[in-house]
């Protein structure tokens, strides 16, 4: 991973997979910072947020969403080319996103059941992050991403050190923070010890279990939390699933674990409900 | 990448394309044809991956589908958030405090006034004043754009003290909240807010000046309205001319539909009588009795009263009202409140259908669930408001085209693209939208 | 209810001996001198359903009336159904939030071209007060206070907050599943550490001071002196805390024991279920580990540095360039119950760990630290098994047979009787116990086990009366009718790790010779022996050849004495506590075995105290009439104690002043 500041006023893009934007809307969204952060670098290509356009190269490329279609497979490869530091942000680029849930699944039957003519959408078979097609050099975790890391990220890159994000559990920030454990004190199922921290224990400070969304941490136990979920809490096995099969159920080892014990459907036939697609309309 | 600028085959033989909109939220296109004068072709294309949400969540539970939805837009996730919640709400029978409705109503105050702050200050004002950015536009204009991104800031920090994020808020919950602020975090709040509808008023003084480029088409216009207040959360389904039915009804008069050669999901209205428009410009003139009186008075001193019926590119007068609106609301609300005796209560799942519609800031938000017996998800149905109003925007291109016809292609190009800008679409909320790939006639 | 007499908080109060007692209704007043004295008050209070610690102004903040029930992973909140304040024990705050808090700035440096500035943050804390802190939350401040502030390196913000505490003490009234103070010797007693102690009775508090500043507050609050019933009302409760805990971890020796198990396969185990979150470090009170962020501005000509929490347990912890130390689960968690338990003590001086239970209940995957101590590293069990016997014969009419193999007579009045057929419970007992020994038309006596065998077991019998004398003319073929094993132990798991005193005269060899047995045959497991023996003359001594064998051995000294000697004898003359009390030893790490006449055993205890051996490591055999063997006769007690059911082995720290009291 690249260290010394890219440029003096590194040029950077923003680009969009598959994804509802609000990683790059953080961006935007560094209202006290926005301004200071266009003084220092220089912000070639945001098309949400900007008409001028540039093909690149870039120093900096911020890259939100998942790899999703066949057109996806070959801009990310072309895009790494024209880029030096390419920066993947948001659970949708680090993990594939909520989208990847479709995985599990039979990719025919899911189209099936929102298309009455599906042969005309182009859609992968599976959702994936950027880092299965190409080297990615820094990430920055999250659902969306959290905006202090964010800044820390281009602190970092305009100091030229390696940006602090720790690979510690949600569990650190909770106690730091004072917040009371929810899962000991309620008894609610809480992620939060097998998923890295960065959101500032966000969910269980609003009184509900972390659900993980900013991804499984270095050597997530997520086997030895399942065992413990079902003998303390008495949980059925697809109910403890579903709790892995959020917004980064794509990662290992999240993704054992919902295969493991299901929470993703796997399509036609297999679905615990019993779900018969319904196409709608006509055709114009 | 940009701007194309293809030769005219004839005089009055013109293609205006933008490969890639810009300043608007997700990933469209726009193609319009012109052949011997007439239109032949107009086309907003988006090509947003398909991410098949409505599938996603079969199988899953509501308190999972409301945290999953959120995920469909990143600007607007707590309209989504709240099509779902009510539509359960309803269908279970859960009655919720009323404190907890009025923070709901609070959340989505400060919704509208992140998006509206965004979409007027960085997205659109730039078209008016001739930069490429609202970026570019504080280089001139720093002051401005600063208070702009306070006003901003004032919003999505309401989101964040209610919800703990700005952008997929986390305490929104099937019969309440996780957890409800305490009076003092919400008045810590207010002088932000106090300054935030101080600079809407000048905001809305601020557009009401801009030169707005001529347009007229009166579509049908579709709102929710209520008797008692501004809609967000709740209200019935009325249009311009006659349209009235419950928040759950609008299968009663509407349906999606897939086009044939494009993967867009369009929407359209079941009696036939053709194109209609959401958002602020209908919701200010369908519901505008319900609006603050600030906003009332900022709406009439524009001057764009009337206006807003028929020039799309107007639209911006209304955004900037409702965020008058917005302010003056979650000021009221936060006046009045304490925390709810019973901040969630306990609900107990029924089978059958969950069916809501609530006010996006970019228009009616409609969802639909069958849920099961044993309490999951059989089936979904989410239309975003940009999906309704895609057809209404090919219908306005073919209007505009008329009216840039005579100007330089590179300039008619730029106004077509604000054209579509003013409809504040957003993208990504599209679930179903795919590239468009049209075969030539 | 005792009504107080009404003064004005501010007017002088008479002389109070003892401990003062503050109204109900005037706890507030405490409250409000601490604030006029301009400290913020921390203190206890229901929040997000659980008891945290936080600013408090009034009474009725505190949680009146709430309890708590702890358990691995789990915490709850209960009603207690009374009035009660301070009705609970710890909650998942730790005093450290204030004294060593999670996040502080630390440095502010810039960057100008080449010029490079570092300034340091100096904290200017508010004054506190901490209301409520338990025993086990005053010995952590210590701990921390020798870490951070203790050593040549101190740490110059902890040293300003800490200094900026004045400790308001409240004494346990229950204990919670999770405690276990009582093992790390730090409560539940509230014993210093604080400048002002409360406990709470029904009616109010029991006042006192333990500092000038704690007395400076204490003389300002309506006071009266608390009654002897109010006091012993507090002793019993307070005992009845030490009861309810026990000794669920035995500590002694825990240092060697824990790091003699780096590679026990339980590691592996308890890292299976350790999810290496993080949680238990960052709620234990003595914990200290930090890491420091950088935070900079866009320009990267300022950055500010902070302190934050961190942990042994995140995979960053022990990382370098190459990789990291501590790559495993099961290698984190085994340096933080190694350091917490074992090395702390090697650097520090103490255990790290006060017993407080907070690691137990927060975790969320309920891994008890107790349990897995007692697993890797457990207490050495007395020869052959660690726990006591069921006793056979244990009525009062009731009598196993066993048959004599073999006599042999040590002295001209004492026989060693071996008896084999005996129920395999007496080859079980363990040393020190006794036996209840009949036959038929005697009266049952008690004999010391003085040896264990495979199949059977030796007493040491001397004929001082007619039963014994009977006892000592028995034949091989000779039965005899027992009852036992009886009595409690020397307690040897204590002795792990310690060095050893015994001393005894006479027939106290006997009870004391399994020990020796016990020892060598576990010999790494022990430290240095010194057995100092007396006998009325050299004949007098029993098992001369084991003695002598004995003192052969690396590490056993036998040192002897008579009082009066014959030709044959060169060595000491007088009584055995003439052997060591000019002795320079350092005691403080010993542990003394006494058997023989109480005014001996007197004596000896007074002289080992005064070599620095600690009054609950001097353990003591006693002697009393006793009939039955098993506590209903009621001929044996001493005090509170039935000498045959609660001893006969006491600590002096037990019998406290019963001890060679007259008449007892």
């Amino acid at each position: 991973m690249a260290h010394a500041p890219v440029a003096a006023r590194p040029r950077v893009g923003v680009v969009k997979f598959a994804s509802c934007d609000g990683c790059q809307l953080t961006l935007l969204d560094l209202e006290d910072e926005l301004l200071s952060v266009v003084d220092h670098f220089d912000i070639v290509d945001f098309p949400e947020a900007t008409s001028a356009r540039s093909a690149g190269p870039y120093d900096v490329l911020f890259v939100e969403g998942s790899v999703s279609e066949p057109a996806h497979l070959e801009r990310i490869v072309e895009l790494r080319r024209r880029t030096r530091f390419l920066v993947t942000i948001g659970a949708c680029a680090t993990a594939g996103g909520i989208q990847a849930l479709r995985n599990w699944g039979d990719h025919d039957a899911f189209r099936l059941g929102v298309y009455s003519h599906p042969e005309w959408v182009a859609s992968l078979a599976r959702s994936t992050p950027i880092s299965e097609h190409v080297t990615v050099d820094a990430e920055l975790r999250g659902c969306p991403i959290d905006p202090g890391q964010l800044v820390e990220l281009l602190t970092a890159l305009t100091t030229g050190r390696r940006p602090q994000l720790r690979d510690e559990a949600v569990c650190m920030e909770c106690k730091r923070r004072g917040v009371v454990c929810v899962m000991v004190s309620k008894g609610i199922p809480c992620l939060g010890q097998v998923t890295q921290t960065g959101c500032g224990a966000i969910c269980p400070r609003f009184g509900r279990g972390c659900y993980g969304c900013f991804g499984p941490r270095e050597q997530a136990n997520a086997a030895g939390l399942t065992r413990h979920l079902q003998m303390a809490g008495d949980r059925p096995r697809e109910e403890i699933g579903r709790l892995f099969a959020g917004f980064t159920a794509y990662s290992e080892p999240f993704r054992s674990m919902v295969t493991e014990l299901g929470g993703a459907r796997s399509g036609r036939g297999t679905t615990t409900t019993t779900a018969e697609p319904t196409p709608r309309g006509g055709t114009r | 990448m940009s701007h194309g600028t293809a030769p005219a085959k004839a005089a009055d033989d013109r293609l205006y394309e933008v490969h890639e909109l810009t300043r608007v939220e997700g990933e469209g296109s726009l193609r319009l044809r012109v052949k011997d004068g007439e239109v032949v072709e107009a086309r907003l294309g988006i090509f947003e991956a398909p991410r098949y949400f409505e599938q996603l969540v079969v199988g899953r539970t509501p308190d999972e589908v409301v945290d999953m939805v959120a995920r469909i837009c990143g600007i607007c996730p707590v309209a989504y958030q709240m099509s779902a919640v009510h539509g359960f709400e309803e269908l279970f029978g859960v009655r919720i405090d009323p404190q907890t409705r009025a923070l709901r109503r609070l959340l989505y105050c400060g919704e509208w006034i992140e998006s509206h702050a965004l979409h007027i200050y960085l997205l659109h004002a730039p078209d008016f004043l001739g930069y490429e950015s609202g970026i570019a536009m504080a280089a001139d204009h720093r002051p401005l754009v600063e208070q702009a991104l306070r006003m901003k800031k004032a919003g999505n920090h309401l989101i964040k003290i209610l919800g703990g994020r700005p952008i997929h808020p986390v305490s929104v919950r099937v019969g309440g909240w996780s957890r409800v602020p305490r009076v003092s975090e919400l008045k810590e709040h207010r002088a932000a807010l106090e300054e935030g509808l101080a600079f809407a008023l000048e905001t809305a003084k601020l557009v009401a000046g801009f030169t707005m480029p001529a347009f007229a088409r009166e579509p049908r216009l579709v709102s929710l309205r209520h008797a008692a207040e501004y809609p967000f959360n709740d209200g019935r389904i009325v249009s311009s001319d006659g349209v009235d039915l419950p928040p759950s009804g609008w299968r009663d008069a509407f349906e999606e539909f897939q086009v044939e050669g494009s993967n867009a999901l369009h929407a359209r209205s079941l009696d036939g009588k053709g194109v209609y428009l959401l958002g602020p410009a209908a919701r200010v003139v369908l519901a505008g009795e319900q609006l603050h009186p600030l906003a009332k008075e900022a709406l009439a001193a524009s001057g764009y009263a009337e206006m807003i019926r028929t020039n799309i590119y107007a639209s911006i007068v209304a955004r900037a009202v409702e965020l008058i609106h917005a302010f003056a609301e979650a000021i009221d609300i936060i006046d009045a409140y304490r925390a709810p005796s019973e901040p969630l209560v306990a609900w107990q799942s029924r089978p059958g259908v969950a069916a809501w519609a609530t006010e996006a800031p970019r228009g009616l938000l409609f969802h639909r669930y069958e849920v099961d017996e044993s309490g999951r998800i059989r089936t979904a149905q989410i239309v975003p408001p940009t999906s309704q109003n895609q057809a209404a925007i090919e219908a306005d291109l073919v209007v505009a085209a008329k009216q840039v016809l005579d100007l330089p292609h590179a300039e008619a190009t730029h106004r077509l693209e604000q054209m579509i800008r003013s409809y504040d679409p957003c993208i990504s909320c599209a679930t179903h939208f795919l590239d468009l790939r049209v075969e030539e006639a | 209810m005792v009504i107080s007499v009404s003064r004005s908080p501010r007017g002088n109060r008479p002389n109070i001996e003892g401990p003062g007692f503050l109204a109900r209704a005037d706890l507030q007043v405490l409250f409000d001198l601490l604030r006029e004295d301009g400290r913020l008050l921390i203190g206890p209070t229901v929040a997000d359903g659980s008891i945290v610690y936080d600013e408090i102004t009034s009474v009725d903040e505190l949680p009146r009336g709430w309890g708590d029930e702890q358990a691995p992973g789990r915490y709850r909140l209960r009603r207690r159904g009374d009035e009660r304040l301070f009705g609970y024990v710890v909650g998942p705050t730790a005093w450290k939030k204030w004294t060593f808090p999670a996040l502080i700035p630390l440095t502010r440096s810039t960057h100008d071209g080449r010029k490079v500035t570092f300034e340091p943050e100096q904290a200017i804390p508010p004054k506190l007060a901490f209301l409520g802190a338990r025993a086990c939350e005053i010995a952590a401040l210590g701990i921390q206070d020798r870490v951070l502030i203790g050593t040549e390196f101190i740490d110059p913000d902890y040293m300003v907050r800490r200094a900026n505490v004045f400790v308001v003490a409240v004494q346990c009234t229950t204990s919670a599943s999770t405690c276990f103070c009582t093992s790390m010797g730090t409560g539940p007693e509230v014993t210093g550490g604080f400048d002002l102690s409360l406990t709470e009775l029904d009616a109010g508090f029991l006042v006192d001071a333990g500092t000038p500043a704690g007395h400076a507050v204490l003389e300002r609050l309506p006071l009266r002196a608390a009654t002897a019933a109010e006091q012993y009302g507090v002793a019993a409760t307070v005992a009845a805390v030490r009861a309810r805990i026990g000794d669920p971890v035995p500590t002694d020796g825990i240092h060697d024991r824990l790091l003699a198990q780096l590679d026990h396969p339980r590691w592996a185990q308890v890292a299976e279920r350790c999810i290496t979150c993080g949680n238990c470090t960052l709620a234990c009170p003595t914990c200290f580990c930090t890491t420091v962020t950088q935070t900079t501005d866009l320009t990267g000509t300022s950055a500010v540095a902070k302190r934050t929490w961190d942990s042994c347990f995140s995979p960053g912890f022990a990382k370098v360039a190459g990789g990291s130390f501590r790559a495993r689960p099961r290698d984190r968690y085994r340096q933080w119950l190694t350091h917490k338990f074992a090395t702390w003590f090697d650097q520090f001086g103490t255990s790290g760990c006060v017993g407080c239970g907070r690691c137990i209940t927060w975790c969320p995957v309920g891994i008890d630290v107790r349990d897995e101590l007692n697993a890797i590293a457990p207490p050495v069990p007395l020869s052959p098994e660690s726990r006591l016997v069921e006793p056979v014969a244990a009525t009062p009419n009731d009598f196993v047979t066993a048959r004599v193999v073999n006599t042999k007579a040590e002295t001209s009045d004492t026989t060693t009787l071996t008896l084999t057929g005996v129920d395999p419970a007496f080859s079980h007992g363990s040393t020190g116990q006794f036996a209840m020994v009949a036959l038929p038309g005697f009266p049952p006596l008690p004999i010391s086990i003085s040896r264990f065998l495979a199949d059977g077991i030796e007493l040491t019998i001397r004929g001082a009366g007619p039963a014994t004398k009977a006892m000592c003319a028995l034949q091989v073929g000779d039965q005899v009718g027992l009852r036992g094993p009886l009595g409690n132990n020397w307690p040897l798991d204590r002795a792990v790790g310690r060095d050893l005193v015994i001393v005894t005269g006479g027939i106290g060899l006997a009870p004391l010779r399994p020990v020796l047995h016990a020892i060598i045959a576990d010999r790494r497991r022990f430290g240095d022996v010194k057995l100092f023996y007396g006998a009325r003359t050299p004949a007098d001594m029993l098992y001369r050849d084991e003695l002598e064998r004995w003192g052969k051995r690396d590490g056993i000294d036998v040192s002897l004495t008579v009082d009066r000697a014959g030709p044959d004898w060169a060595g000491p003359v007088g009584i055995v506590t003439h052997l060591f009390d000019q002795a320079a030893w350092d005691g403080s790490n010993m542990i003394a075995f006494v058997c023989g006449p109480e005014r001996m055993m007197q004596a000896t205890s007074t002289t080992l105290a005064g070599r620095g051996v600690s009054a609950s490591r001097i353990h003591v055999t006693l002697e009393r009439h006793m009939e039955c063997g098993i506590g209903l006769c009621g001929h044996c007690q001493m005090g509170k104690y039935f000498v045959c059911r609660d001893g006969p082995v006491f600590s002096i720290a037990q019998l406290g002043d019963t001890f060679g009291r007259e008449g007892i």
